[in-house]
């Protein structure tokens, strides 16, 4: 059908300019109406992006500010929402608290993997490009509800951890059901999904001048100056690139404790990711307004830290031409 | 050259439009204007009950010519996000199955019509229809019975060499100790398995004398809840049951990975509806006891729940014809024939004398066991809206009390504070 759209105006302008007819148009005029017929095309899309994302994220500042339990009509209560959240619900403050340790361990475990194994596969390896898709692939996965249920399998109490630690005589755990380590798991979960923070970081290898490892080698540097003279500097943007990246991701992650918990956020809360408990108050508790109000906290946080790594990247990330 | 180029915009516009609308007809489902009256029906459960209801359906169909019905299906898990979404866009179908503790939400919400009168209900018990009239309306039909027991397998028990408890007389010390003994003899066979069941907790509150509502609120004493998890904690420590990580497992993981259901426990309690999945997961034969008691308790504590009820939205465009079909659900012999059990055991005495030979065995036997029991049971009366975060709160607050982050103390209050206000809210 699109093909039929962009075949037939062109013979018909073959025709609609008979020579000398009107030619003096202004060429403003024919632009114009090129763009014109430009939005149209666009129009179903802008069409969608009001309908499909402006409309509800207006909508949902909208509920924020309301008591709304989709069965009844929204009742403007003001910022009570927001008030409650940082008063009275020891729930909200536990939620950002478990999310906070989240990212924190996380993160930085993360990133350290996924950058020692992007050194260990820069050495230039026979078959890089097998072990660059084998190690991303987790990152491709990590987010599944399939690997969820893997995971909630393999640290189960008869899983296949425990089996394994069996072997060498320790009496494991149920791992993902004991409010003490069920975090663990799912940080374990986190950091295993190192594969894409570290096929950038790999990029980020390879555009570091051969000759400056050669310049250091003549002055006798070892191997651990270089990485922390040469390397590491030089890499710092993609460092930062990547931080920036996981930080907001993972603030933001759902799915894992969704399903290692079977959407309840236990045992005993240990595993209420801020997300979660957003979608416990929405749909179960049919508190729509207050989680309205909790995805605009997330928001903020989530612009709060970022406008904070970018401010204190001033500090720490090199950027070759600034010198 | 002007009107070629305006045919040209009205072309791309059209073909917008063309574009716009097809996908809007998508969404609606195409439906052919029969002159037929439309109806939806959601439900929840299995993919064994969506081939039943399917049946069902079709023989109503069959029986009203002009009436077309639509059967919304999903699973229970986000079966209540599914429902709530629609009724906020307007968009609620005719008749929706509910169970109990949505019944108050819904009710209470103004979302539900009153079928006073629009659906014969004099051969339906009466206990349980009273659980669907909720402040003088009787908003829901219950689609038939089930009831919380003690379901334990005695061939288990006896390998043990422990005896059968007489359940007429027993208590739940006896039930722990019995547990203890069991788990204690070997063989990787765990005496119980606890759950954070509020029909558990509501029974006992009775056999103490309290109720778990009372009205718009919690009825239950920070002791009762004390005394309950008190047996939670027992069972722990001698071991009887597993411990609060694999318990908890265990709790997630429903029938089948029950040790019921996997043959590797002796005892546990189910809703009756549940025997069939268990024995037949099980592969054992499991029998029906009823609940242990309280000391001195003066009754059993036990009742008849209604598995789930059918309730007509109350924007229905067509609310005589969906109380046609509920009234079919419940009093046609024929549907019954076809859904037998599968929503729980049929209230309406007639049509129950109909299909009571068809039923399967471990269903005669949960009939045969609610028909001793049933001068014992307690009235069920409808729990109040929010009951459904109530249950997820005590689920959690128990986590709390069993994994030991928290004195039993500090966990009564708290969940009688969560619980009152999430009802008040």
């Amino acid at each position: 059908m699109s093909d039929s759209i962009a075949v037939t105006p062109a013979p018909r302008r073959a025709h609609a300019k008979p020579p000398g007819a009107r030619r003096a148009k202004p060429v403003n005029a024919h632009k114009r109406r090129e763009a014109r017929t430009a939005y149209l095309f666009l129009a179903p899309w802008f069409l969608g992006l009001l309908v499909i994302t402006v409309g509800p994220i207006l909508a949902s500042l909208y509920l924020s500010f309301t008591d709304f339990n989709m069965l009844e009509t929204a009742k403007w209560i003001g910022l009570d929402n927001y008030a409650k959240m940082f008063t009275e619900d020891t729930r909200f403050l536990t939620s950002l608290k478990v999310t906070t340790i989240y990212v924190v361990v996380s993160v930085p475990l993360q990133l350290a993997f996924a950058l020692g194994l992007a050194l260990a596969l820069d050495r230039g390896l026979r078959g890089l490009s097998f072990y660059r898709s084998i190690y991303y692939l987790p990152s491709l996965l990590g987010g599944s509800v399939a690997i969820a249920i893997l995971w909630r399998k393999l640290f189960g109490s008869d899983g296949l951890v425990n089996a394994l630690l069996d072997v060498f005589g320790i009496q494991g755990a149920g791992w993902v059901s004991d409010p003490n380590t069920a975090l663990g798991t799912l940080i374990l979960l986190h950091v295993w999904t190192f594969g894409a923070p570290m096929v950038i970081f790999l990029a980020g290898l390879r555009q570091i001048p051969q000759s400056y490892y050669e310049a250091a080698q003549v002055d006798g540097a070892g191997k651990l100056r270089q990485f922390r003279s040469i390397t590491l500097p030089l890499l710092t943007p993609i460092i930062f690139f990547n931080l920036v990246l996981e930080v907001i991701k993972s603030f933001q992650s759902f799915t894992q404790s969704f399903i290692v918990s079977s959407g309840t956020g236990g045992p005993v809360d240990s595993t209420l990711f801020y997300t979660l408990y957003l979608y416990l108050k929405g749909f179960k508790s049919y508190d729509m307004g207050y989680a309205a109000a909790m995805a605009w906290v997330l928001l903020l946080i989530i612009a709060g830290l970022t406008g904070v790594n970018f401010l204190a990247s001033k500090y720490w990330v090199f950027y070759g031409d600034t010198k | 050259m002007s009107f070629s180029s305006r045919t040209k915009i009205w072309t791309v516009a059209l073909l917008a439009a063309t574009v716009m609308t097809s996908v809007g007809a998508c969404g609606g489902g195409d439906k052919a204007d029969s002159g037929k009256v439309e109806l939806r029906f959601s439900y929840w459960g299995s993919d064994s009950r969506q081939k039943l209801t399917e049946q069902v359906i079709k023989k109503f169909e069959e029986k009203n010519p002009t009436i077309n019905v639509e059967g919304d299906f999903s699973d229970f898990n986000n079966y209540y996000e599914k429902l709530a979404t629609k009724v906020a866009a307007n968009d609620a179908p005719d008749v929706m199955s509910i169970e109990i503790r949505g019944l108050g939400e819904y009710a209470g919400r103004g979302a539900l019509a009153d079928l006073a009168g629009k659906v014969v209900t004099t051969d339906l018990d009466q206990q349980a229809l009273a659980a669907g009239n909720i402040d003088s309306k009787q908003y829901a039909i219950p689609s038939g019975v089930n009831a919380f027991s003690m379901l334990v397998n005695k061939a288990t028990i006896e390998k043990a060499k422990q005896k059968v408890p007489d359940d007429k007389s027993w208590t739940w010390d006896d039930w722990i100790n019995l547990a203890k003994q069991i788990s204690a003899s070997g063989g990787g066979i765990t005496g119980a398995e606890y759950n954070y069941n509020p029909a558990w907790l509501q029974i006992f509150a009775a056999q103490r004398g309290e109720k778990l509502y009372d009205g718009k609120k919690l009825g239950v004493s920070p002791d009762t809840l004390k005394a309950w998890w008190g047996i939670h904690q027992q069972l722990i420590q001698t071991k009887g049951s597993p411990d609060a990580a694999k318990s908890s497992e265990l709790i997630a993981g429903g029938v089948e990975q029950s040790p019921l259901g996997t043959n590797t426990g002796a005892t546990g309690m189910w809703w009756s509806n549940q025997l069939g999945g268990l024995t037949k997961a099980s592969g054992q034969e499991l029998t029906l006891l009823r609940m242990p008691k309280v000391k001195e308790a003066t009754t059993s504590g036990m009742f008849l729940q209604p598995s789930m009820f059918y309730t007509v939205a109350a924007k229905s465009e067509h609310p005589a014809e969906a109380a046609k079909f509920i009234d079919f659900m419940v009093n046609d012999p024929d549907a019954a024939s076809i859904l037998l059990s599968d929503r729980g055991l049929p209230t309406n005495a007639k049509v129950l004398a109909a299909v009571k030979d068809k039923l399967p065995a471990v269903d005669q036997k949960t009939l045969a066991f609610i028909d001793e029991v049933r001068s014992e049971l307690s009235p069920i009366a409808a729990p109040p809206k929010g009951a459904l975060q109530v249950d997820d709160i005590l689920k959690r607050i128990t986590e709390e009390v069993v994994f030991a982050k928290t004195t039993p103390d500090a966990a009564a209050q708290k969940f009688l504070t969560e619980a009152n206000a999430a009802i008040a809210g």
